[in-house]
C-alpha cells in the first residue's frame, strides 16, 4: 500500500518539476528526430555526400574485385566518418544558432541528459546513413558478406564510440571561432583509434576471419567506447556551461 | 612583474651545463656502434627528448583534470606549458628517429606503431592550439583545453594498442625487427651512461622551459586584465 | 679492425635539427615575453594617465 501514495501531494511546491533523467533524454531525441523527419535536411546531406565520397573511391581506387578485398571496410568507414561529421557539426550548429542550446541548458534537466539526447539522436542519423548506404554499397559491387550480423555488431559499435567523442567535441567546436573547420581536426585524431580498430574488425569478418580473430580489435573497440562515453558524460557539462 | 626567481636563474645554467655534458656524452663518451655508425648517437637525444614529451603529455591530461576540478588558472597554465613544451620535445624526437631511421632502415619514415602513434599524438596536441585559438573568454579556453588535453591523454594510448595489431597481422619487414633492436642492441656501459644521462639532462631542461613558459602565462593573463581595466 | 659505415652526416644533421629547434623555442619564449613587457608597460602608463584624469 505504502507504493502507492502519491508523488504529486508530496512534492514541495517551490521545486519545478524535473523529468527524469531518460524521460529528459528522450524528449531530445524526439525533438531531434522530429525536426529532422521535417526538413531531412541533415539525412539527405549525410546521404548525398556518402554516395559522392564511394563514387570518388570507386574511381580513385579503381575498385575492381581484388582492391576490394582488400579496402572495403576502409572505404566504408572512410566515407561514415567524413559523412558523421558533417552530421554532428549540422546537429550542433542548428541548437547553437537558433539559441536552441541556450534553451536546453536552462530546462531543469541533468546537463548530461542534454548530452545522451544529442549523442542518441546523432548515433540515430548515422545508424539510418549506414543502414542505406551498405545496402547499396552491398548491391553495387556484390559484397553479401556485409549483412552478417557480427560485421553490422561492429559497424554499432564503431559508430556509438565515434559519436559519443564526435557530439562532445561538436559541442565544443560550435562555440569557437573556427567551428565547422575545426571539428575534423579535433575529432579525427582523437578517433583514430576507433576508426583503426573499427576497419580491421570490420575488414577481417569481410575476408571471412572467424570470431577468435577478430577479438583483439574488438576489445579495444570496446574499451574505446566505454572509456570514452563514460569521460564525455563526467566533461560534458564543462563544455556548455557558461 | 615579479622579477626573475634566482632558483630559475639557477635552474637555466644547471640546464645549459647539462645539455652541455649530455652532449659532450653522446658524441664524443659514448663508442660508435658498430652495426649503425654514428647516426646511432641521435638515440641519446631521441630517447631523451622523446621521455619528456610523454610525460608532459600525461601531465598535460592530469592537470587538465585537475582544472576541471579546482577552476584555478594555475593549472591550465601548467596544461598549456607542460603541451607546449612537450609538442617542441616530441617534434624534436620524430625528427631524430626519422633521421636515424634513413641509414638504419633505408627510409625516413614506416608505419610502425610507435611511428604512427607519435605522429597522431603531435596532431592531438597541434589540434590542442588551434582550439585554443579560436576561443577568446579566457575560463572557456581553459576549460575547453583541459577536456581536450584529457581525451588526447586517453585516446594515444589506445591508438598505440590498436596499430599493434595492424602489425601482428600484416608485418612489416623493415620496422619489426628495428623497432624492438632499438631497445636490443649491446648498451655498453659507457653507452649506458650517456643513455640515462641523456635522460635526466632532459628532464631537467624540461622543467626550466615550463617554468619560464608558465611565467608567460602569468605575464600574460596581466596584460589582458589590465587591457580590460583600461578600456574601462 | 672493423670499418664504421659513415653516417656522421645524418648524425650532423640530426643534433643541428634538436639543436636548432629548442633555440627557436626558447627564443620565441624570448620575444613574446619581450611583446608582453612592452604592452604591459604602455598599458601601465595608460592606466595611470587615465587615474590622473579622472
Amino acid at each position: 500500500m505504502k507504493t502507492e501514495t502519491n508523488t504529486a501531494e508530496h512534492r514541495p511546491s517551490s521545486i519545478i518539476y524535473r523529468p527524469s533523467f531518460f524521460k529528459a533524454t528522450m524528449a531530445i531525441v524526439q525533438k531531434d528526430l522530429a525536426a529532422e523527419l521535417r526538413s531531412r535536411e541533415l539525412l539527405s546531406a549525410m546521404l548525398v555526400f556518402s554516395m559522392l565520397v564511394i563514387l570518388i573511391f570507386n574511381f580513385a581506387l579503381e575498385l575492381d574485385v581484388k582492391v576490394r578485398q582488400s579496402v572495403t571496410a576502409g572505404v566504408l568507414w572512410t566515407t561514415f566518418a567524413f559523412a558523421g561529421t558533417l552530421g554532428l557539426n549540422r546537429s550542433m550548429a542548428v541548437e547553437k544558432d537558433r539559441g536552441c542550446m541556450d534553451g536546453l541548458l536552462l530546462a531543469p534537466v541533468d546537463r548530461s541528459a542534454i548530452f545522451f539526447g544529442k549523442a542518441i539522436s546523432n548515433l540515430a542519423f548515422m545508424l539510418i546513413v549506414e543502414a542505406i548506404v551498405l545496402p547499396l554499397y552491398a548491391l553495387l559491387y556484390n559484397e553479401t558478406r556485409i549483412f552478417q550480423p557480427s560485421f553490422l555488431g561492429v559497424i554499432l559499435l564503431g559508430s556509438i564510440g565515434y559519436i559519443a567523442v564526435g557530439t562532445l567535441l561538436s559541442a565544443m567546436s560550435v562555440q569557437t571561432r573556427t567551428r565547422d573547420v575545426l571539428l575534423p581536426i579535433l575529432l579525427f585524431p582523437v578517433a583514430v583509434p576507433v576508426l583503426l580498430a573499427s576497419v580491421k574488425a570490420s575488414g577481417g569478418l569481410l575476408n571471412g576471419a572467424t570470431f577468435a580473430e577478430i577479438l583483439a580489435p574488438l576489445n579495444l573497440l570496446i574499451v574505446y567506447d566505454v572509456i570514452f562515453i563514460a569521460v564525455a558524460f563526467m566533461v560534458f557539462d564543462f563544455v556548455v556551461e557558461e | 612583474m615579479q622579477s626573475k626567481p634566482i632558483a630559475l636563474t639557477i635552474l637555466d645554467i644547471v640546464s645549459i651545463i647539462v645539455l652541455g655534458v649530455a652532449t659532450y656524452l653522446a658524441l664524443v663518451f659514448a663508442p660508435t656502434e658498430l652495426v649503425m655508425g654514428d647516426v646511432q648517437r641521435v638515440f641519446y637525444f631521441h630517447v631523451g627528448t622523446a621521455w619528456v614529451g610523454l610525460v608532459g603529455f600525461v601531465l598535460a591530461a592530469v592537470s587538465g583534470i585537475a582544472y576541471l576540478i579546482t577552476k584555478n588558472m594555475k593549472w591550465d597554465r601548467f596544461e598549456v606549458a607542460a603541451v607546449e613544451v612537450s609538442t617542441m620535445f616530441f617534434f624534436i624526437t620524430i625528427v631524430l628517429g626519422s633521421i636515424w631511421a634513413r641509414p638504419a632502415w633505408n627510409t625516413w619514415w614506416t608505419w610502425d606503431p610507435r611511428l604512427t602513434t607519435a605522429a597522431v599524438t603531435e596532431l592531438i596536441y597541434i589540434a590542442y592550439f588551434m582550439l585554443r585559438q579560436g576561443i577568446e573568454d579566457p575560463d572557456k579556453r581553459a576549460r575547453f583545453g583541459a577536456v581536450y588535453a584529457l581525451l588526447g591523454g586517453l585516446s594515444a594510448p589506445i591508438t598505440f594498442m590498436v596499430i599493434r595489431l595492424f602489425r601482428t597481422i600484416h608485418p612489416v619487414v623493415i620496422g619489426n625487427a628495428s623497432a624492438e633492436a632499438q631497445g636490443g642492441f649491446d648498451m655498453t656501459a659507457d653507452m649506458r651512461t650517456a643513455f640515462f644521462f641523456a635522460l635526466f639532462a632532459f628532464t631537467v631542461i624540461f622543467i626550466d622551459m615550463m617554468w619560464h613558459r608558465i611565467r608567460l602565462s602569468s605575464l600574460q593573463e596581466k596584460v589582458e586584465e589590465l587591457k580590460l581595466n583600461v578600456s574601462m | 679492425m672493423e670499418t664504421f659505415p659513415d653516417t656522421s652526416g645524418y648524425m650532423i644533421a640530426g643534433f643541428v635539427i634538436a639543436f636548432a629547434t629548442m633555440g627557436i623555442y626558447i627564443f620565441s619564449i624570448y620575444l613574446r615575453n619581450r611583446n608582453l613587457k612592452s604592452d604591459l608597460e604602455t598599458l601601465e602608463s595608460l592606466e595611470t594617465k587615465q587615474s590622473k584624469k579622472k
